[in-house]
């Protein structure tokens, strides 16, 4: 296996500028995973609460180093038939019909049973090839030829078993299909995957990965986030919608709003040209940073006082 | 710096961070990858690579702060003002340059000073010539430190386990340095009223000082992991009745975790879709009938598993001293199984599923205690529970009865507990009477226990920690 050399990850400098200049703002703590993942061939695993941008985070890799995503999303039930492989089986029942007049052929002056199977051992393989073969989404990504970005979304969702099957994927790169052999990756994938802490992953697999967690960012952080999200949002509104926001994450709501959110909010602020933050409008759009009908009775008793700190603040 | 960081790796398994020889391995690609340059950066990849989950992280990070802040004070200074010198040498950053530069400037007229007194004292000159008093006149802080941790682990700093110990470490480090001859040094400039007597004691307090910091560094990394593995060796035999309420914090993390346990086992048993892969041989047979066409295909079916588990309390008078620990344990596993439905009881049955839901841990075995305590009946509770959930138990279900069994001469109903044992799949009876009470006076407990698939006294942790892994065992 070879590792193929991208000058954007020679640094964590410039991992931390490739990646603004796609949008992204990382902290220096994803940059140094992002060049550890690469530099010791490792998975990352990535957690947080939901919004951070941890899916981003490999999308924004993928589109860096100009290579494939391929993304694996997980459920429970998904098994090694979705994940990993398939065989073709209308295509080698299809085959099997088609070739039976030219068995009959093959089998032609043979003496006897011995001989015909003897004869038929010359072919026993051809239905299990790579042919027949449907690669799914981890297998596809062992056969980019250029490497690939592969994200496997939402790690926690899967079974347990489904776990252990990742475990040979993810240290050596490699699946092994009994009927074939090993097939092993040309070029080692950058692997993300994500978990929302639905419930602890086995030890196992987490061995096996850099350990990275995003939290909810800073304010100043999560400014450059707004800024490079959505530039044409004045200042003086950025910096009071963003305080806003850390302020809400402060109450002791169901959902805390994320970065998602907060781009989403600020978003419809724009677009309803607004200048600054008054209470009828937060209230009219509230709904856009939290999702539930509770948080947002909860939020909407403190929205005076909440305003009124946030516009001391900034 | 291979046996630093392997000594660091052996200060994070005492606190509970678990670390294998490969992420051992793991750590030192980090290492070579990144550098020892810049410190956040190996600090944040030490931690991603060390630390498998949150909790693990922050411990990761606390203890490499401890362990690598390896400061130096600074010797340079004429001036015995301690407390300003080293809040300058708190900092990090500023300490290897600068002192080369400024260190042999300041020290040089000193040592001239020193080496003229040394013409006169035989002590002093002895002194001078040692490697120690080279160091701290050249104010080689590297060195020192080095000197400091080499003398700590000749005198085995690392087996300290108390802090009585620590006045005992720091005379047996200094005395491994050399500092005797310092001491010796001093007393003769002492005896013959030098004015280099200042000097010399200043730096005799900052070595002291140093040392002594060094040990009481090591002794927060080093002990206070294994203190506390004592103290939850202990607290896991102790009678849970006697256990007092101010531990009922760290009770409920190590029940949480034997909870999660539990949970884990249950819940990776997977909800699959019916339809499997192709089952080729049934294929084919199915086929010979067709005169080999494959008309029909077979796949091969999933075994749908939906696992529940009904947890019941006894709340009564008779195990009022248990019940706040059993109901913690319902409450964890409820906290951590999707599908548990908890009932309480004590002459009545009621479900309390809701009620830990919506409440913290505290408030809600106060509020089962307080609405379900009473004299027990168990047979008006069983009455009660083949009411709400009879219907429910299934070859999936797992019942799991908290309780001691005394049912005050009452009817025992056995037959509701036998047609629960024949529904369900596994009936877990954990008793917090000791065996040979069983049967004994009210206690029916033997008669229940022909209903049962399981029977176990369990009144303190690490019984209740055995009977969830023979339960592990088993299934």
């Amino acid at each position: 296996m070879q590792q193929q050399h991208f000058p954007q990850l020679d640094s964590i400098e410039r991992i931390e500028q490739g990646f603004e200049a796609l949008g992204y703002i990382c902290s220096p703590k994803i940059a140094t995973a992002i060049f550890l993942a690469f530099q010791l061939r490792k998975p990352i695993l990535v957690e947080g609460p939901p919004g951070v941008g941890k899916t981003e985070l490999a999308k924004t890799c993928a589109e860096l180093l100009a290579l494939p995503l391929i993304r694996l999303q997980c459920y429970e039930g998904l098994d090694e038939a979705k994940a990993l492989y398939e065989w073709k089986y209308g295509k080698q029942l299809l085959y099997t019909q088609v070739l039976k007049e030219k068995l009959g052929d093959l089998l032609q002056g043979a003496q006897g049973l011995a001989e015909s199977v003897e004869r038929l051992h010359q072919f026993s393989d051809i239905f299990y090839s790579e042919k027949f073969l449907e690669p799914r989404p981890l297998l596809k990504a062992m056969q980019q030829e250029r490497g690939a970005v592969l994200l496997i979304d939402e790690v926690d969702k899967s079974d347990y078993e489904f776990e252990s099957l990742l475990l040979e994927t993810l240290s050596d790169y490699q699946v092994s299909v009994p009927e074939i052999g090993t097939i092993k990756a040309e070029v080692a994938p950058m692997v993300f995957l994500t978990s929302n802490n639905g419930r602890d992953l086995s030890d196992a697999l987490k061995r096996r990965c850099l350990h990275l967690h995003i939290p909810f960012p800073s304010v100043e952080l999560e400014q450059r986030i707004v800024l490079s999200r959505v530039p044409n949002i004045d200042q003086k509104l950025r910096q009071q919608l963003v305080d806003f926001v850390h302020r809400l994450r402060d109450l002791d709501l169901k959902k805390a709003p994320a970065v998602s959110e907060t781009i989403d909010w600020a978003r419809s602020l724009l677009l309803l040209h607004a200048t600054q933050l008054d209470e009828s409008l937060v209230r009219s759009t509230l709904n856009v940073l939290l999702k539930f009908e509770e948080d947002i009775q909860n939020a909407e008793s403190d929205l005076p006082a909440l305003l009124r700190q946030s516009k001391v603040a900034s | 710096m291979q046996s630093r960081l392997s000594a660091f790796i052996q200060v994070l398994r005492s606190h509970d961070v678990r670390v294998s020889p490969a992420e051992t391995l793991d750590a030192m690609a980090v290492v070579a990858a990144l550098g020892y340059a810049k410190r956040q950066q190996l600090r944040d990849g030490l931690a991603m690579s060390l630390a498998k989950t949150a909790r693990e992280e922050a411990v990761v990070l606390r203890c490499f702060d401890l362990y690598f802040e390896r400061q130096m004070a600074d010797f340079k200074t004429r001036d015995t003002a301690l407390g300003a010198d080293f809040s300058s040498a708190q900092n990090p950053e500023q300490s290897a340059s600068e002192l080369s530069e400024l260190a042999p400037n300041s020290a040089s007229s000193e040592r001239q000073e020193l080496e003229q007194a040394a013409q006169h004292d035989p002590a002093l000159e002895e002194l001078l010539q040692s490697e120690l008093m080279q160091h701290l006149l050249d104010n080689k802080r590297a060195e020192l430190s080095l000197a400091i941790g080499q003398a700590a682990a000749e005198v085995g700093l690392n087996n300290i386990q108390l802090f009585t110990q620590k006045g005992q470490y720091t005379r047996r480090i200094l005395d491994a340095l050399g500092e005797e001859a310092l001491r010796k040094a001093s007393l003769s400039l002492e005896q013959a009223d030098s004015p280099l007597l200042e000097t010399l004691g200043s730096y005799r307090d900052k070595l002291r000082q140093q040392a002594s910091e060094h040990v009481e560094r090591e002794y927060l990394l080093l002990s206070e992991g294994r203190n506390r593995q004592l103290s939850d060796q202990l607290l896991s035999r102790t009678r849970l009745s006697h256990l007092e309420n101010r531990y009922l914090q760290r009770v409920q993390e190590l029940l949480r975790k034997m909870a999660k346990k539990l949970a884990d086992k249950y819940s990776h048993k997977p909800r699959q879709g019916t339809r499997g892969r192709l089952d080729m041989a049934r294929t084919l047979r199915g086929s010979i009938a067709n005169d080999g066409l494959m008309f029909d295909t077979y796949w091969r079916r999933k075994r749908k598993d939906k696992s529940q588990i009904l947890a019941i309390c006894d709340v009564s008078g008779s195990v009022a001293a248990y019940a706040k620990f059993l109901l913690l344990f319902l409450y964890s596993l409820q906290d951590v199984l999707p599908k548990v439905r908890s009932f309480a009881f004590s002459s009545h049955l009621a479900e309390v599923s809701q009620l830990f839901r919506e409440h913290s841990v505290e408030r809600a075995i106060e509020l089962a205690n307080w609405r379900y305590g009473g004299a027990t009946d168990y047979g008006a509770s069983l009455v009660d529970f083949a009411r709400l959930a009879l219907d429910d138990i299934n070859h999936s279900t797992t019942v799991i009865i908290l309780g001691d069994a005394r049912n005050n001469g009452g009817d025992p109903r056995l037959d509701i507990m036998q047609s629960i044992y024949q529904r369900s799949r596994r009936v877990i009876w954990l008793n917090p009477e000791s065996r040979r009470a069983w049967g004994s006076g009210d206690s029916e407990m033997l008669r229940y226990q022909s209903a049962c698939h399981l029977v176990a006294e369990c009144n303190n942790l690490q019984q209740l920690e055995r009977i969830v892994d023979q339960l592990l065992k088993q299934n």
